[in-house]
């Protein structure tokens, strides 16, 4: 017989369970409301005043917070709130010290006359949120962390390049290289890990991780702290009692996380939030309209399409330097940027355009005329004989695959590339991917590391605001024997490979200005990228907002200066 | 009967051992974790190396399942890249309970990712159950008594529009009508995504309002088809010999149909709902997309993007084991409700 | 409409003639059971002109111009030369929806052959031989459904997505990711039907005229798909024609998600992909698909409704 009461029992215990894991859920995050009621009526006490909130909207959520186990972008710019890079960048780009005392230059002794060391001198009344001073064993532990094979950080890089670290005194940090290393500015220091915080669980755990600091980092060096973290919905920074600089205007950063650009739009016009980021560019006029400012910084970032070049990787059109003029020439890259981005960026000539320093003498574009573009492909032999639409050269098709990854306006663009290509005689497959699937490794079976593709596009930058790059680099080519290559064009130039390797070590400016100008002539010359446009980051920012600026490289350097109107 | 649970509980083992298998193979094909680790920039060459190996990618399939279900703490591993093996694993596999770290979210354990969306999820589910199932009562049973009045026409015609109705529809209509549409003409509209206004703060008034579209797009679908079938289930109950003779003996009509009728009409809704309610967490994957709703279909989406494969495994495992279970469940409470079924010894 | 209902009094709603007419076939009887369920009448009609719809309007347009993009006509409301307007890179939606529909109807029709050809081997060798095959294919089948399909498409569609490459077929180009949707929906939906087929199996093998052929020494394979397979057709039909609909739906979800098929190629779902960022803006984009995706399950499902009577040799309707 059926023991009913145990039946019944099971029952109400799974309807209870689920009501208290439900009810958790709800309670869990209301907890603190009463507390912050409590907080706000104590502090406001005196001052009389509102508790002064801003709320921006994050479309995407961070995946973790420790400086050196992530290089996602919305994870990167929080720690210009909590934590801090050694040198911040402004509105221009331009570094300027923040931890140190001054930027290492030459004339001031920080870098060696031969380049290969970096000295740092640091603040010497910087202290952790937890009181705790900040000292150069912080700067060591971090590099320790970074290069360390127990932990499995996002990126090594540029610690892996340090031969030798030391620490003389407290305030004083002694980078040694073995060669000069050039783009230690834009490179070294975005976060720095808390000695005392971090080096009792690398001790006890050999790996920092799991370690709970990475998930809720309540120790930080910056003007606010992280309060509340909760997956999915929001994440909350209220001020650093402890901050060692000038404390912030602001009471409360709130980070609300959205999924996609319609509800951050809806929010933004709702005035549910004062702050959004990429912002996508058809959105800007909506926005505009109920009287948001567009602010757009730039970044570094250029779309563009990157043609695979060797005669055994791809279509064996595309390594002849007139098929890629013809390409260039035919696609209107003017009128995208009108009609799909509103006119709101521009099309790069340069990879390094925004950078213009590195861009001098800019380059010109190459003009939108197709009637030009047939008369190369014609000089290179592809002529349409059998009238089908299609040049062909030897029995072959000039048909090519033109892959990029899911992403609407990506498709959107491939789409108007593919009919401009067709009308002088190009034919074009086009392949979209998942992100994850598009950029895997050559082992991987990555279909851009398989120089499966004939054109790829993708958008990236340099090491901003450093004009340096990896990618064209002859031995990064993808083999069996190396497949985490990342020439993925698989594009062999002996003299521009040489070009990359003696800017890195140029540690004089001006003489790596000359080494990129001959960069940029062999890369307008060979036509080894098509830039579509230049991609800076989208802000829209409320009126309310008083006092904003942005930064390409650390988006919320003056966040501390940043008040909000009633 | 307990051993009856219990035989069902050792078949379910098995099963589930096959499920993950499946998955796991399908998982590995999926797409490269570490390709999107860098950011915005594409992930360095001697980062994709290191992390293919800290993370334990250069293993084959078959290691890699193994690691995954019994862990690895009794092996060593490389971790420097000397192709030496001198470290111990730290994992302790599925089996021990060890569900492994996110690779997303690096360090987090998957049960704390999942954990803390869970109770989201949780929460439209019960919700729009609820909804169903007392809406689905009301308009079978009346549309069985009533059958072929006019009522009974629409329900049927607009349970058909409702049962063929794919979610991201409804939801988008809906979101057009109740939010943009009535804030356009100045009625009291209602949200359009998230969970709670931050301005007001995560009250539960604001949860409850937040959960109105949501919870109205995900209910239309099994409404439709829960009422469907508890309208024939009616029906061919009302026709039975028992029920005449309830009528026949004089008892109200009202005890007819609510005691007698309904009672038994209830035995099969108890097996669609004990089936569907795992399942309805698929739906919930369009509905938390369309409505920024931080439960774990979008973390599902989130994750399935990046190749997380110990937190998507944990999701669709969770989800597997909660299907067996509530079939178990099912059969249980169908025996207990019908005398007439017995599970043999 | 459904058996059960029309079950109370079959009999007194037969009229006198019905009742001296000449006994009608099996088929005919069908039939005449169909044309009585307007539901179904109306679903197939309704299917009949979205069929006209999008063949027919490939005779107005050509798909070059379903794919013509004019960016400077973005996003246009609807008017007298885009009777539903346009998307993002100025496409003209009609000429789209024809072209879609074509796809997502294709893709339906395709899923679900798929879909039966592997519901009826995989449920007819459990069925017949039994045992330990049956066993297998059973566990197999139980573990593909305990995982709700949505999912199972999603990580599938991640899995074989952009490794088939395009096919030209009929003198026409159709994306990979086409013949992706098709096979990772037919892979994610034959369980169902694989437990009809084992069911009807189950019962007919026991039949006097199986075990008579058996015993003659039929081959199992003859048995299997002259003697068996027919008379167990009806619930195939039925649950294939509303595997149709099931079918235009998952495409229409896996699309909407981003991971369906990728444009240009246009699908009724992948119209509608993104929908959300143009719910206020532009009504248009998400609206006309989904509508007419909307249009075509609901009349499948009406069509499988009256199928499901008419076909039902224990509905004793007439």
């Amino acid at each position: 017989m059926i023991k009913k009461n145990g039946l019944m029992f099971l029952w109400t215990t799974i309807l209870i369970s689920s009501l208290i894991l439900t009810g958790c859920g709800g309670q869990q995050t209301t907890t603190p409301e009463p507390q912050a009621a409590v907080e706000e009526t104590q502090e406001v006490a005196t001052p009389a005043a509102e508790k002064k909130v801003v709320t921006i909207i994050f479309t995407q959520e961070f995946d973790t917070l420790n400086p050196l186990y992530s290089n996602m972008w919305f994870a990167m710019v929080t720690f210009d709130l909590w934590n801090a890079w050694a040198w911040m960048f402004d509105e221009n780009n331009e570094a300027y010290p923040y931890l140190v005392t001054e930027m290492p230059s030459v004339e001031n002794g920080g870098i060696s006359e031969d380049g290969k060391t970096i000295t740092l001198k640091l603040r010497d009344d910087l202290k952790w949120s937890d009181g705790e001073p900040l000292t150069s064993e912080d700067f060591i532990f971090t590099y320790e962390m970074a290069i360390d094979k127990n932990n499995a950080v996002a990126s090594s890089y540029p610690y892996d390049q340090v031969l030798s670290m030391e620490a003389p005194d407290a305030q004083t940090v002694v980078m040694n290289f073995e060669e000069p290393f050039a783009p230690w500015e834009a490179t070294f220091w975005k976060g720095i890990l808390p000695a005392h915080i971090l080096k009792p669980v690398y001790e006890s755990e050999n790996t920092i991780n799991n370690a709970a600091w990475n998930l809720k980092p309540d120790v930080g060096c910056g003007p606010y702290i992280l309060d509340e973290w909760e997956s999915g919905s929001f994440a909350r920074f209220v001020v650093n009692e402890n901050f060692w600089g000038t404390p912030p205007i602001i009471d409360e950063v709130f980070f609300r996380f959205v999924p996609d650009d319609a509800s951050q739009v809806a929010a933004l016009q709702a005035g549910d939030a004062d702050i959004g980021s990429f912002i996508a560019w058809n959105d800007t006029p909506t926005l505009e309209e109920v009287g948001l400012k567009i602010m757009a910084q730039p970044s570094g970032y250029n779309e563009g399409i990157f043609p695979v070049i060797n005669e055994e990787k791809g279509s064996i059109a595309v390594d002849d330097v007139r098929v890629r003029k013809a390409i260039i020439m035919s696609i209107d890259r003017e009128a995208i940027v009108r009609d799909i981005l509103l006119g709101k960026t521009y099309v790069p000539a340069s990879y390094w355009d925004s950078l213009p320093f590195y861009n001098d003498p800019p380059l010109e574009n190459y003009p939108y005329d197709p009637e030009g573009a047939k008369k190369l492909l014609e000089e290179a032999g592809w002529i349409d004989a059998n009238g089908d639409g299609v040049r062909e050269k030897d029995g072959v098709d000039l048909a090519l695959t033109y892959g990029t990854t899911i992403q609407e306006l990506r498709q959107d663009v491939q789409a108007v590339i593919q009919q401009e290509l067709a009308q002088v005689g190009i034919k074009t497959e086009l392949l979209s991917y998942d992100a994850d699937v598009f950029f895997a490794s050559y082992d991987q079976n990555g279909p851009a590391a398989k120089g499966e593709l004939d054109l790829m596009q993708w958008m990236d930058s340099t090491s901003f605001p450093d004009p340096d790059y990896y990618y064209w680099f002859c031995d990064e080519i993808p083999t069996d024997d190396y497949p985490a290559g990342s020439n993925w064009q698989f594009y062999c130039n002996e003299e521009l490979d040489a070009l990359f390797r003696l800017e890195a070590t140029q540690v004089d400016a001006n003489e790596r200005q000359k080494t990129f100008q001959k960069i940029n002539k062999i890369f307008y010359d060979e036509v080894i990228w098509i830039g579509l446009w230049a991609n800076p980051d989208i802000w829209a920012v409320s009126p309310k907002m008083q006092n904003v600026k942005f930064s390409g490289v650390t988006p919320f350097f003056n966040i501390g200066e940043w008040d909000i109107t009633q | 009967m307990t051993r009856y649970i219990i035989k069902r509980l050792l078949q379910g083992i098995p099963l589930i051992f096959i499920i993950s298998i499946i998955l796991f193979v399908l998982m590995m094909n999926m797409g490269d974790p570490i390709a999107t680790m860098g950011g915005r920039s594409i992930t360095r060459p001697s980062d994709r190396i290191r992390l293919t190996r800290q993370l334990g990618l250069d293993k084959p399939i078959y290691m890699q399942y193994i690691y995954w279900l019994i862990g690895n703490d009794w092996t060593k591993v490389d971790l420097d890249g000397d192709s030496v093996a001198e470290t111990s694993g730290t994992r302790r596999g599925i089996l021990r309970g060890d569900f492994g770290t996110s690779l997303v979210n690096r360090g987090k354990p998957v049960t704390k990712v999942i954990g803390e969306r869970l109770p989201n999820t949780i929460m439209l589910m019960v919700a729009s159950e609820i909804i169903v199932i007392l809406g689905a009562l009301a308009v079978g049973v009346y549309s069985a008594i009533k059958q072929y009045s006019w009522f009974d026409h629409t329900i049927t015609a607009l349970s058909f529009i409702g049962y063929s109705m794919p979610i991201f529809f409804i939801a988008l209509l809906s979101m057009y009508i109740f939010a943009v549409l009535f804030k356009r003409w100045g009625l009291p509209y209602l949200p359009t995504v998230g969970m709670f206004d931050p301005k007001v703060g995560k009250t539960t008034g604001q949860i409850l309002v937040h959960m109105i579209l949501p919870v109205f797009s995900m209910s239309v679908v099994s409404l439709a088809s829960y009422s469907r079938y508890i309208r024939s289930t009616m029906l061919e109950v009302l026709s039975q010999d028992y029920i005449r003779t309830a009528k026949a003996k004089g008892l109200p009509r009202r005890d007819v149909v609510f005691i007698h009728a309904l009672k038994n009409a209830s035995l099969p809704i108890v097996t669609i709902v004990g089936l569907d309610l795992p399942l309805l967490l698929g739906g919930a994957v369009v509905t938390e997309q369309i409505f920024a709703w931080p439960g774990m279909g979008r973390l599902f989406l989130d994750h399935v993007k990046r190749a997380d494969t110990p937190v998507v495994m944990g999701i669709l495992l969770m989800i597997a084991v909660a299907v067996v279970v509530f079939q178990i469940l099912t059969d249980i409470t169908y025996a207990w409700l019908d005398p007439r079924i017995r599970y043999e010894k | 409409m459904d058996s059960i209902s029309a079950q109370s009094s079959p009999i007194a709603r037969l009229s006198p003639d019905e009742l001296e007419a000449p006994p009608l076939t099996l088929r005919q009887l069908a039939w005449r059971r169909f044309r009585r369920h307007k539901m179904a009448m109306f679903g197939g009609i309704v299917l009949i002109l979205l069929f006209i719809y999008s063949i027919g309007g490939s005779f107005f347009f050509t798909e070059g111009y379903a794919n013509y993009t004019q960016t400077e006509l973005r996003l246009q409301p609807p008017s007298a030369a885009h009777p539903f307007g346009t998307d993002t890179v100025g496409r003209d939606a009609l000429a789209r929806t024809i072209y879609g529909g074509q796809i997502s109807i294709l893709i339906g029709l395709a899923a679900v052959i798929i879909e039966t050809l592997m519901g009826i081997l995989i449920g007819a060798a459990a069925g017949y031989y039994g045992g330990m095959i049956d066993s297998i294919l059973m566990r197999f089948t139980e573990a593909m459904l305990n995982i709700p399909e949505l999912f199972l498409l999603i990580v599938m569609a991640k899995n074989f997505g952009g490794k088939i490459p395009n096919i030209t077929l009929f003198g026409r180009e159709f994306s990979g990711s086409v013949v992706v949707i098709i096979i990772i929906i037919g892979l994610t939906s034959w369980m169902y039907l694989a437990r009809i087929v084992r069911a009807e199996f189950l019962s007919i093998k026991e039949n006097d005229f199986i075990l008579a052929a058996r015993a003659t020494g039929t081959p199992n394979s003859q048995i299997i798909f002259q003697h068996i397979l027919p008379n167990s057709i009806a619930p195939i039909v039925v649950s294939a024609t509303l595997g149709v609909a099931n079918a235009i739906l998952s495409e229409a979800y896996i699309s909407f998600l981003g991971l369906g098929v990728q444009p240009p190629t246009a699908t009724w779902g992948n119209m509608l992909d993104r929908a959300n960022n143009y719910l206020e803006t532009a009504p248009w984009l998400w609206f006309v698909p989904g509508a007419f995706i909307l249009l075509t399950v609901l009349s499948i499902n009406f069509l499988g409704d009256g199928l499901r009577d008419a076909l039902d040799p224990r509905s004793r309707t007439i």
